[in-house]
Order: C-alpha cells, then sequence, then structure tokens
C-alpha cells in the first residue's frame, strides 16, 4: 500500500470513507467538471473544421464552428425541453431501469450477469410472439390491453430467465464462471432469434429480419404526446426497483441469495443450497433483462426488429454507476437517458458530428463513473480508515 | 518499563540489532502502539507476545516499513533509518515471514525463492532456471534446510512452505528476521523443525523477531520475550528468568487461571446419538468409518486425534453439512440423519466451524449481518420472510458486548477484524442463542489466552446448564482439560474412549497413533480386530 506516494494513498483514504453525501457532491462536481472538459473539446474540434457559419472568430486561428454553450443547451433542451425530447428520455430511462436493475441484481448476489442483452433479445421476441397470438384471440378494447400486456410482460420475464438460469446452473454446478458463459450466451441468443425471425417466425415477405406489428391491445397506452412512452411502465420500473431494494436489505430470501452469491461455504454452514440460490439469482436477474425486452417491444419498437440497441450492456454501465445500488439505479438511469436523447437532439439541429456528441456523453459519464471506481478499486485494495490497524492488526 | 536493567544483567555482546524508540502509531480514534521502546540484541531470538490486538502486528509492520510511526525513530545497527516501504526495510536487511504466506502455488520452490529478484541470462530477457535451482540448493543446505527446490510448493507440506518463506528471506540477504505467528499453521513436528531452524540460523549469525501468543513456545525458543499489552510495551525479560503465570499476568494485566476448575455436573439424557455413521469424500473413499458415540446433556465429549483423521466429516457430517452414506445419527430423541442443515439448526444445533472464514463467518459482511449468519430462519430474527433487524442488531450488540469483540462496531466488515476478535465474535453468535447442543472444532484456534480462557469458562457454563458440547480439537491440553470423556480418532474411526482422569498424555499419544497402550481396555472393535490379525 505505501508504494503509493502517500498523498494519493491519504486521497484514497478520504474516497474510501466519503459519506453518502459527500459522494453525491463528488458525483455532482465530478458533472461540472466532465462539462467543462467537453466544452473546450467542443471549442477546439470547431477551430479543425469548416462550416459556413462560425460563431467566433480568433486571429491567427481561425473560424470555430461550434459553441460549446449551444451545443450543452441543446443537448438539455433536446432531452427534456419538448414533449417529444421528454419522451424519449424517459422512455430510455424505463428501459434502462430494467437493464440496470437486471445487473445490481446479479451484482449484489456476488455474480456479474453480462448476459443481459442476450435475455432481453429473447425476452422481446418471445413478447413479441406471445402477443401476436393472444392479440387477436381478446376483445380489442381496455379488457384486452389488461390481459395482453402482463402477460406479454410474464412472456418476456420468462424467456429472459430462462435464459439467465443456464449460466447459473452452469456457475452452480459445473465451476463454468458466469462472464464466459453470459457473453458467449449473448452471441447465441441473437443467433437464435435472428434464425427464427428470418425462417420461421417472423414476416417472411419483408426484406428486414423482423416479425409483424402487434395490435394495439399489445401496447402500453401513451403518456407523452409526440412520443411512446408510457407512465405505466415507468412506475413499474420504480416499483421493481424498490422491491428489489427491499429484497435485498429486509428479506430472508435477499439475504441468502447474496450469501450464497459472495459465499458459497458459508451459506451452506447457515443452512442454505447455496447452489439453487446462484441458479435462483441469476434467473432473477434474467428475468427483468427480459422484462426490458418485453417493454422494449410492447412501448418503443412495437415489433422484434434485428439490431435492437445494446441496451443490456448499457445496464452494466448503469448499474456500476449506480454502485450496483437499486435506488442507485434510477437516478443513473435517467442521466444515461438524458444524455441519450439529448445527443439526438444534437444530431438533428446542430451539425455536430455524431462521433463528437458520443465523445461528450462518454466524458460525462467516465468523470462521474470514476470516483465511484476508484472507491471500489480502494476499499478493494485496502484504503480508508482501518479496522485492522485500530485491533492492533493481528493475524490480518 | 526499564529495559536497559534487564538486559545489563546478561553477559551478551549487547549490540542491538534492532532499537524501536518511543514508537507511537495512531489510527483513527485508536492509538494502537503508545510509546513502545522495544530493543533485540543482535543474534539472538527475540519473543513478541500479546494478546490479540494488543499491537504486536502493527509494531512489526512499522518496523518492516508498512507502517510511517505517527512518533518515534526505528534504528537498525545502531543507524537511524526511515522507511518509505517494506523495499526500504528489506535493503537494510529486514525479512518477514507473514502468517499467510506468500507464495506462487504453481510454482516451484527455486522459483519462489528468486521472484522478484531472478538471477537472469540472455541479458536479462530470461529468468536462469538453472541458476535458480543452483542458488536455492546451496542456500538450503548452507542453513541445514530439508527441501527440493525443483518440487511445486502445492506439493509440499505447509511447514515446508514456511521454510520456503525463510529462504526466500534469506535469499534476499536479510539478516533480521520477523516472523508473525510463525506456528500457528503447524504441526507440533513441524514446530519443532522450526524451532530448530531458528537455532541454526542464530548460529549463523542471524537475529530473529517472532510473534506469538502461546506463552511456552516464547519460554522454550526464544532468549528475551517483550511483552505488549494495550498498545503499551509492559516489560522485556529474558526467558530464563520468566515463567507462564508471569508472562501471562503481564499479557492480560491479571492473574489467569491456566487450569479450569471443573465442577461436577449430573449427566442427563443422550442428546446426540451417532450410530454406524460411515463417510465416503467425492472420490469414494471411506474417511469416517462406522463411528459410534453419544453425547449426553450436560457433557462434554472430547475428540482427540491428529488432524485428518476424520474429525471433519464426522463433524461435517453431525450438522448436515455432508452426508453419511451409513449409519444413523438421533439428537434430542428425533432421528435426523436426512435432516436438512436448517432444520438441525433450527432444533438447536450450533456449530462453531473449523475453518472460521470460509464457513462461519461471511467475510464481506458487517458483524451486524454475520450476526444471523445460520439464524436467519429462526423465530428471533424473522417472521419467516422478512428479517427483524432491530432484534437482530440487539443480538450483536450483546454478543459483541458480552465476549469482548474489538473492534465493538457492528458494521465492521468480518475481514477488517483479527483472527481472534473473529472466532470471539463466532463463539458469541452461537452460544447466546440458546442451543441445547453445540458443536465446537478448533474453538479456541488463533485465539489469545484471555480469550481461551473466556471461550473455556463459556464452554463449561453450557455444560453446567445442562447442554451437551462436542468438542474437537488438536489441542490434547484442551480436550483433557474440558473433557468428561475423550474419544480419540485414527483413520477414520474412534479407537477408544476413555476418561481424562485415567489417561497420560503418552497414552492418549499412542492411541492417536492407532496402538493400544498397554494395559488399557480399549473399547474398539477396530483395535481389535487388528490385534488379533
Amino acid at each position: 500500500m505505501s508504494r503509493l506516494p502517500t498523498s494519493i494513498g491519504a486521497a484514497l483514504d478520504r474516497l474510501v470513507d466519503a459519506s453518502p453525501v459527500e459522494r453525491i457532491v463528488i458525483s455532482i462536481a465530478s458533472l461540472l467538471f466532465a462539462v467543462a472538459v467537453g466544452a473546450v473539446l467542443v471549442l477546439v474540434s470547431g477551430f479543425v473544421t469548416e462550416c459556413d457559419d462560425p460563431f467566433v472568430l480568433l486571429p491567427g486561428v481561425g473560424y470555430g464552428c461550434y459553441n460549446p454553450l449551444e451545443v450543452y443547451w441543446t443537448m438539455l433542451e433536446g432531452a427534456f425541453g419538448s414533449s417529444s425530447g421528454l419522451g424519449r428520455t424517459l422512455q430510455e430511462t424505463t428501459l434502462l431501469l430494467f437493464t440496470g436493475l437486471s445487473v445490481a441484481v446479479a451484482f449484489r448476489a456476488g455474480l456479474f450477469n453480462i448476459g443481459t442483452q442476450g435475455q432481453m433479445v429473447l425476452g422481446a421476441l418471445a413478447t413479441a410472439l406471445v402477443v401476436l397470438e393472444l392479440g387477436q384471440l381478446v376483445p380489442q378494447n381496455v379488457v384486452g390491453m389488461v390481459i395482453v400486456i402482463p402477460v406479454g410482460i410474464a412472456a418476456g420475464a420468462l424467456a429472459g430467465g430462462i435464459w439467465g438460469m443456464i449460466p447459473g446452473l452452469m456457475k452452480a454446478y459445473a465451476d463454468a464462471h458466469e462472464v464466459i458463459t453470459t457473453i458467449m450466451l449473448n452471441f447465441i441468443a441473437t443467433g437464435v432469434a435472428l434464425y427464427l425471425v428470418q425462417n420461421h417466425v417472423g414476416d417472411l415477405t419483408s426484406d428486414s429480419v423482423l416479425t409483424e406489428t402487434i395490435p394495439s391491445v399489445a401496447r402500453f397506452p401513451t403518456s407523452i404526446s409526440d412520443s411512446r412512452f408510457s407512465m405505466y411502465a415507468l412506475i413499474g420500473a420504480l416499483l421493481v426497483a424498490v422491491g428489489i431494494s427491499l429484497l435485498y436489505t429486509r428479506t430472508i430470501l435477499g439475504y441468502e441469495l447474496r450469501t450464497s452469491g459472495i459465499q458459497e461455504t458459508a451459506a451452506e454452514y447457515s443452512g442454505v443450497n447455496a447452489k439453487r440460490n446462484i441458479v435462483t439469482s441469476m434467473t432473477l436477474s434474467g428475468a427483468l433483462g427480459g422484462v426490458a425486452g418485453a417493454i422494449y417491444v410492447m412501448m418503443v419498437q412495437y415489433r422484434w426488429q434485428s439490431g435492437i440497441p445494446a441496451l443490456g450492456f448499457d445496464g452494466i454501465a448503469v448499474s456500476i454507476l449506480a454502485g450496483n445500488n437499486p435506488i442507485g439505479v434510477i437516478p443513473a438511469s435517467l442521466l444515461f437517458g438524458g444524455l441519450k436523447s439529448g445527443s439526438v437532439a444534437i444530431d438533428l439541429s446542430l451539425g455536430v458530428p455524431n462521433e463528437l456528441v458520443d465523445v461528450l456523453r462518454g466524458l460525462i459519464i467516465l468523470f462521474i463513473a470514476m470516483p465511484e471506481f476508484f472507491r471500489m478499486l480502494g476499499k478493494w485494495s485496502g484504503f480508508g480508515s482501518d479496522p485492522v490497524g485500530a485491533s492492533g492488526g493481528e493475524e490480518a | 518499563m526499564n529495559v536497559d536493567d534487564e538486559s545489563s544483567n546478561r553477559t551478551r555482546t549487547g549490540n542491538l540489532a534492532v532499537h524501536l524508540d518511543g514508537i507511537t502509531k495512531r489510527f483513527p480514534g485508536v492509538i494502537a502502539n503508545d510509546d513502545v521502546d522495544f530493543e533485540v540484541e543482535s543474534g539472538t531470538i527475540h519473543a513478541l507476545i500479546g494478546e490479540n490486538g494488543a499491537g504486536k502486528t502493527t509494531l512489526m509492520n512499522v518496523l518492516y516499513g508498512l507502517y510511517e510511526p505517527t512518533e518515534g525513530s526505528v534504528w537498525i545497527h545502531g543507524e537511524r533509518r526511515e522507511f518509505d516501504g517494506p523495499r526500504d526495510a528489506m535493503e537494510a536487511g529486514i525479512g518477514m515471514i507473514h502468517q499467510h504466506f506468500m507464495l506462487v502455488d504453481t510454482m516451484t520452490v527455486a522459483e519462489n525463492v528468486v521472484l522478484g529478484d531472478e538471477p537472469t541470462k540472455w541479458g536479462g530477457l530470461a529468468t536462469d532456471r538453472k541458476k535458480a535451482i543452483e542458488e536455492t540448493k546451496a542456500l538450503a543446505k548452507q542453513y541445514g534446510f530439508d527441501l527440493d527446490p525443483t518440487k511445486r510448493i502445492q506439493d509440499i507440506s505447509v511447514g515446508e512452505q514456511q521454510r520456503v518463506e525463510i529462504l526466500k528471506t534469506l535469499y534476499r540477504g536479510s539478516d533480521i528476521l520477523i516472523l508473525d505467528e510463525p506456528t500457528a499453521v503447524l504441526t507440533p513436528q513441524e514446530v519443532d523443525g522450526l524451532f530448530g531452524i531458528l537455532e541454526e540460523l542464530i548460529a549463523e549469525g542471524k537475529t530473529i523477531i517472532f510473534i506469538t501468543h502461546k506463552l511456552s513456545e516464547a519460554l522454550h525458543a526464544a532468549d528475551d520475550i517483550s511483552v505488549l499489552r494495550d498498545g503499551e510495551l509492559v516489560d522485556t525479560v529474558s526467558a530464563e528468568n520468566a515463567s507462564r503465570e508471569d508472562l501471562a499476568r503481564m499479557m492480560v494485566g491479571r492473574d489467569v487461571l491456566l487450569e479450569v476448575d471443573k465442577p461436577d455436573v449430573e449427566r442427563g439424557n443422550p442428546i446426540l446419538e451417532v450410530e454406524e455413521v460411515t463417510v465416503e469424500d467425492e472420490r469414494g473413499v471411506t474417511v469416517v468409518d462406522g463411528v459410534d458415540f453419544s453425547v449426553h446433556e450436560g457433557e462434554v465429549i472430547g475428540i482427540a486425534g491428529v488432524d485428518g483423521n476424520g474429525q471433519s466429516e464426522l463433524v461435517e457430517t453431525i450438522t448436515g453439512l455432508q452426508t453419511p452414506s451409513d449409519g444413523s445419527i438421533t439428537f434430542d430423541g428425533t432421528e435426523i440423519t436426512d435432516v436438512s442443515r436448517a432444520d438441525r439448526i433450527g432444533m438447536g444445533m450450533a456449530y462453531i466451524a473449523e475453518d472460521r472464514q470460509k464457513r462461519s463467518l461471511v467475510m464481506e459482511y458487517e458483524l451486524r449481518r454475520n450476526g444471523i449468519l445460520g439464524c436467519q430462519r429462526l423465530p428471533e430474527f424473522s417472521n419467516g420472510w422478512r428479517i427483524d433487524w432491530e432484534s437482530a442488531e440487539d443480538y450483536v450488540d450483546d454478543v459483541i458486548d458480552e465476549y469482548d469483540v474489538r473492534p465493538p462496531d457492528p458494521s465492521a466488515e468480518a475481514h477488517s477484524l483479527s483472527g481472534g476478535n473473529q472466532q470471539k465474535f463466532i463463539v458469541g453468535r452461537e452460544f447466546e442463542r440458546d442451543p441445547s447442543l453445540v458443536i465446537a472444532s478448533q474453538p479456541t484456534r488463533g485465539v489469545d489466552i484471555g480469550s481461551i480462557e473466556f471461550i473455556h469458562d463459556r464452554l463449561l457454563d453450557l455444560r453446567a446448564d445442562g447442554k451437551g458440547v462436542l468438542l474437537v480439537s488438536s489441542k490434547l491440553e484442551e480436550v483433557r482439560r474440558l473433557s468428561d470423556r475423550i474419544a480419540v480418532m485414527y483413520d477414520g474411526d474412534i479407537v477408544g474412549i476413555v476418561d481424562p482422569a485415567d489417561v497420560t498424555e503418552e497414552e492418549l499419544g499412542l492411541l492417536m497413533a492407532g496402538e493400544r497402550p498397554t494395559g488399557m481396555d480399549v473399547d474398539s472393535a477396530r483395535v481389535r480386530r487388528r490385534e488379533s490379525a
């Protein structure tokens, strides 16, 4: 530990010991700092490109094309300033909530589910197929909706859950590490879905790989004009976040799931079937990924279509940013959702290249995630106030 | 406190290899070392003793450059040194052998010895393995170590691994060796071997400091003994002039009863009956072979035996972590052979597992969460699905308080506690929930003398309350002192059940080696079978 210069060590100590309030302050400061660095970057890039309508002229340097303030303002306005923008933001937020929670549930239980993407892809397909069938059998009104939408969600959860259970079984009974198996299962999920849709269950008349459009009884009722966003989905997501938080802090099941994932031998000691619990955790995580897919089909795309966005992988970043805390996933997905939605607006209105917007987004996420990342790292390598030292450090 | 008076009585060189002058080390809220003057004469073996949390390891970490002292200075061979890390300390000739070895299991002895300082060839592009082996061999020969440099670490015994650690520091040219609880992981034979090696090293002019909380070891192996208590140096005495009682008093700060007073308790009904239990391991090898015994209420049954003779498997079978291939187990009148571990806990079976860091604690959990490990489904702490954290926290506070767990902080994570404090916490958790049967496997392993006394007293309290206790320990003394009957295990079988009052240590030793002491009537079909064959 003392190989590091003492100033860095001391900084890590302080970071690890930071109180929740301090951590929020650190996050906000990081956000501001990221915005400042991004502004410089935008400004500088503006001088190395050409445009018809430069906003500033620096003698001896040239014309600057991009105004950072305008970029940020457009981003903010794009994310929250219009009903369609707000709808897009909340839509992203809802989906990220489910994928983020999917990753966080596994993380809390000491498991690293990289497979949320695959679980979402298959969950989405299952939902699309089930509601396409069921939609024809029910009355085309609210009653039909109340039947079809929950069944659609259940279908997504079931498919995602099964896809999550597979790596769980492999981990528990064959010692196969879940990081490897879930990554591989992502590829398999996409391959299987594409094959099925293209050759068997999809709209075989279309050139694209997609299913028929789902009937209106299977679509979430929209809450904001010019947008497919539904308040019901968001509220559902928030309730799930609270539920999962309670699961791990208050219930025996959560305690046992977590113990099984973190330390299997101790879980057995406490009278728990640790292997079965590992499978349960992965299944639960997969089911949430599947629900994300269900919402994607019933609220966003209205069909299964190839090229599903990488919401599952974004979920990993959301979960890490939230410190894997289910409640923390809420603001983290709002930030991600807002950034994603806001950057679409820049694309459309300012002519600032897509890549630069991605860089800005990356910077903000990086800066906010870094302190938390270093905190985890510092904690892991033994920084922070040292109770071992406090007890004399015997046998430590 | 006056160290100079003591050392002037001796006829030695008087050269100080190590002088820690007024060392104070503060951690937030705690003083781990308080103005400690610690002197080690060159060419001697110096024992540093004290209870868990007395500040022994902290002091040695200061000497080894891991901690920077808050106040005070470090003098090596009369020269003032300031270490900015262990690398500096190593350069000054100080080597430390930690309790948990830092070896690469898949590499050979020689590779481990030279690791970080490898002889190279091809202008530094490759490790010169041949030279590494030769140098390791030469070094081992010089100090009389019996080691094969080409063997892999994973294939050699713990005692040999420790010798590799010692060679590693010698290879780096250390002449002051610090050993942190070197005997904690060794068998009695290996302990003797280690002390032989220490003598050898002294003969070669090295200086040795070893940390221990076993008084007999300090008296046996050391020239001088320094005692730390609550971060302060109580005294440094020469081993010749010290007695166990003196040292114990200095360590604990009061008189310690080294003998346990065991009142007579009326033996009640059998609480645990083990009949013909046979256990096979994963490869189908029989590790417990038709074991029979019973534990009664108000009785301590001790299981003695050399480690690895089936005790662990027997205990795990009784507690429900392994399934017997044959035989039956009855607990409080109910047959539990096929009953789950959770139900056995619910019926009042408490279990202190041998490997506390693997089994009895979740190292990443705070004490609060560890406090209900195993009891999470008991009605005191839950209504079937929801955990009652309020009563759980009350319980943990009680355990911490009653069993003097340090630091007394329910939100401290288990890995941050010292081994002794971890053990006190586990013992407290298991004892305080009023079990009817306690299975205690190595309950005082790695625990200091004051806490051992405490744990022994609690075990006997349980016995006096009419509970059954099954005690498994590799410390013969402990088993003899606490048990009403001793069952000796050898090669998966109980080769004899004896009354500790009627048996000498030698006789027990013979039984543990699978022999029948002359004139002793041993109730074991196995021994008889072998004798008639």
